[in-house]
């Protein structure tokens, strides 16, 4: 099968988006490289502070304008955003493959999970009501009023280029806020490509920016008064230790949307064909470097004797091995391919690390991924295959710590408590999915286990637009979350009015 | 022999280019049997309309949550390669045989695909069923030609 043509021909420096006008950056020049062929596509800036202060400040300027503009207006610009992007839907999504590596579906889906955020966002006029209440006391109404704050910050991750900044920034401009978007210095081409679309669209000078760069970006957005709040999503230990905390020293609002270590349970009485398959968008999908993705896989016995669990245990980590080395590898713009290469070199070598941790820690490797077997001619450099450890527990490295890679860790539990109480040993809290057919067990989990997102029956639980995007304990600081209504009340300001007429 | 593993994408140019020829295909057999010439060049219209119908559904549907890269399982599209270009100095008759053949195979791929998909890709597997139905017309309508022939 060919490759699909690649959208981006020619390498270009990418501007910052500041105050509607392309502006080139002064700071330090990298390369963006197309992890399948590893070819360089784009150069991108590492912008300075006084970049993100400039786009502060074109932020600020227009803020009262756009504020006053009404929601209905507001979602014009957005209607507008929508309709270039569904027209552009297919240029969007190949350069997602060519610049994070991605299968071309996994690309369209981010694109398609993208636009829907921009979809319900142009809701604003009903998301954005307040409530009354007449005669609270005798004569006295009381109502609420939502407003915008001002300007927020937005930090994108590099497993999603396209869609996770799209979590944000449409409810944040909706509800008549302006915006900075930080894409990953990594893969800022989708972003920079929305900021065309957005200029396109017609929203006013100053209220939807980019600026490209990286700690300093960051440390610019964290530090500056007139940013009133942050969107971040990314890892754990940033999300926690500098985001979270500097906004909390900083007054700022903060949403952190972190690192994952995500169990998928598998009942006795689970659909194995089905299950598998789940599984394997789930543990192999976007490479596995997603905090959504599958990590350990915990074949529980509830209700089995010994010798029953053993065969039942076998049989899914059988066909689960199976169907995993026949996943086909190789670079994303060829519709064969199931699984691309992860985005960089020194991410695989992290990951490879990690599978040296789980054979030292005693682990047995089922499947080794490192034996690199690809669809196509290309250099092996960002290459893995999946991997698959075999009796995992959860006290051992690998089956605690965040991997972000294609790599499976099959793990045993003999009840269903077992199993609850090993997701309730990791310090995550993400997602937790069980595969069965027993309502009452699907409702156990449901009921007991401490994360945000549950699935049931699902390997992926990936909230729609018009629902939060949940996390808890390690995976989530803040208190109200991207997407949906949560994200427009985090991006307002609640106003009480009591009125008496005399 | 390994099962074959389409993936959604390679489903939807498969769907895209069959719809492609099916209607280039109608359009020449237009041209040349000008008595049924209304019929054959609905059926390119058609043909085009199932295009825009399989490739809308998807790029609507499509989400990276879905099982999009394993929901073909066992679907192998050479299976459902078919000649579309008609041989010089075929008969009316031969011409429409070909064409049921034709749209016998078409139907089983579609119907083939959803039933693989059909717990995984939601909207999908429905709209393939669809084009599939629209075609049992068109092989009730070619059949009727052919047998008004004889």
């Amino acid at each position: 099968m060919g490759i699909l043509e690649e959208p981006i021909k020619e390498v270009k420096t990418l501007g910052n988006y500041i105050g509607g006008e392309w502006i080139e950056s002064e700071g330090n020049i990298i390369d963006i490289v197309n992890p399948a062929p590893c070819k360089v596509i784009a150069k991108v800036p590492i912008s300075t502070k006084s970049e993100i202060n400039m786009a502060v400040e074109a932020a600020k300027e227009v803020f009262p304008e756009w504020r006053r503009t009404p929601p209905l207006a507001r979602a014009r610009c957005l209607f507008r955003l929508k309709e270039l992007m569904e027209e552009h839907f297919e240029d969007l999504s190949r350069i997602q493959t060519m610049e994070h590596g991605k299968t071309i579906d996994e690309s369209r889906g981010e694109t398609r999970r993208g636009i829907e955020q921009v979809e319900v966002a142009t809701g604003i006029t009903s998301l954005m009501m307040g409530y009354n209440l007449e005669d609270i006391a005798a004569g006295i109404d009381e109502y609420i009023i939502r407003q915008p704050i001002g300007v927020f910050g937005i930090i994108g991750p590099f497993n999603f280029p396209f869609m996770v900044p799209l979590w944000f920034a449409p409810y944040a401009v909706a509800t008549g806020n302006c915006i900075i978007i930080k894409p990953s210095s990594e893969d800022p081409i989708s972003q920079v490509k929305i900021a065309e679309l957005a200029d396109e669209a017609g929203f006013p000078p100053g209220v939807w920016n980019v600026v490209n760069g990286g700690r300093t970006v960051v440390s610019g957005m964290l530090d500056h008064p007139d940013i009133k709040g942050i969107c971040f999503v990314g890892s754990t230990p940033v999300g926690r230790d500098v985001i979270y905390r500097r906004c909390g020293e900083t007054g700022k609002r903060v949403i952190a949307q972190c690192g994952a270590k995500n169990f998928l349970l598998v009942m006795p009485d689970a659909n194995l064909e089905r299950t598998i398959a789940a599984c394997m968008t789930s543990f192999y999908g976007n490479t596995g470097q997603r905090c959504l993705s599958g990590t350990n896989l915990v074949v529980v016995g509830e209700g089995l004797n010994e010798h029953e669990y053993n065969t039942f245990y076998e049989k899914v980590v059988d066909a689960f091995t199976n169907a995993a080395s026949k996943i086909r590898v190789g670079y994303g713009l060829d519709e064969s391919v199931q699984m691309g290469p992860l985005r960089d070199k020194s991410k695989k070598e992290r990951i490879i690390g990690f599978i040296e941790k789980g054979i030292e820690g005693g682990a047995k490797l089922r499947l080794d991924g490192r034996n690199i077997k690809i669809v196509g001619d290309w250099p092996h450099t960002c290459f893995l295959n999946p991997t698959i450890f075999e009796d995992v527990t959860p006290d051992m490295t690998i089956g605690r710590e965040e991997i972000f890679g294609p790599v499976a860790c099959t793990m045993r539990a003999r009840s269903l408590d077992e199993a609850i109480e090993m997701i309730h040993s990791n310090p995550y809290g993400n997602a937790v999915s069980i595969f069965t057919s027993s309502g009452k067990w699907a409702r156990e989990v449901q009921y007991r286990v401490q994360c945000g997102n549950i699935g049931i029956n699902i390997g992926v639980v990936a909230p729609m637009a018009f629902f939060p995007f949940s996390g808890m304990k390690d995976s989530f600081f803040g208190t109200l979350h991207g997407q949906g209504r949560e994200a427009i009340r985090f991006f307002t300001e609640s106003k009480v009015v009591i009125q008496r007429w005399f | 022999m390994e099962e074959p593993n389409a993936t959604a994408s390679a489903v939807i140019s498969f769907a895209e280019k069959l719809e492609d020829d099916l209607s280039k295909f109608y359009e020449e057999l237009a041209e040349k049997y000008i008595e049924s010439k209304e019929t054959f060049l609905a059926f390119a219209k058609e043909s085009r309309k199932n295009k825009a119908l399989v490739v809308r559904t998807y790029r609507e549907t499509i989400t990276d949550a879905l099982e999009a890269c394993f929901a073909f399982k066992g679907l192998n599209l050479s299976d459902y390669l078919a000649k579309t270009t008609l041989t010089e100095g075929v008969s009316y008759t031969d011409a429409l045989k070909m064409t049921i053949e034709l749209e016998e195979k078409a139907t089983k791929f579609y119907l083939d695909a959803a039933e693989r998909s059909k717990s995984l890709l939601a909207t999908i597997p429905m709209a393939f069923r669809k084009v599939a139905e629209n075609r049992n017309n068109r092989k009730l309508k070619l059949k009727l030609l052919l047998k008004n022939l004889k």
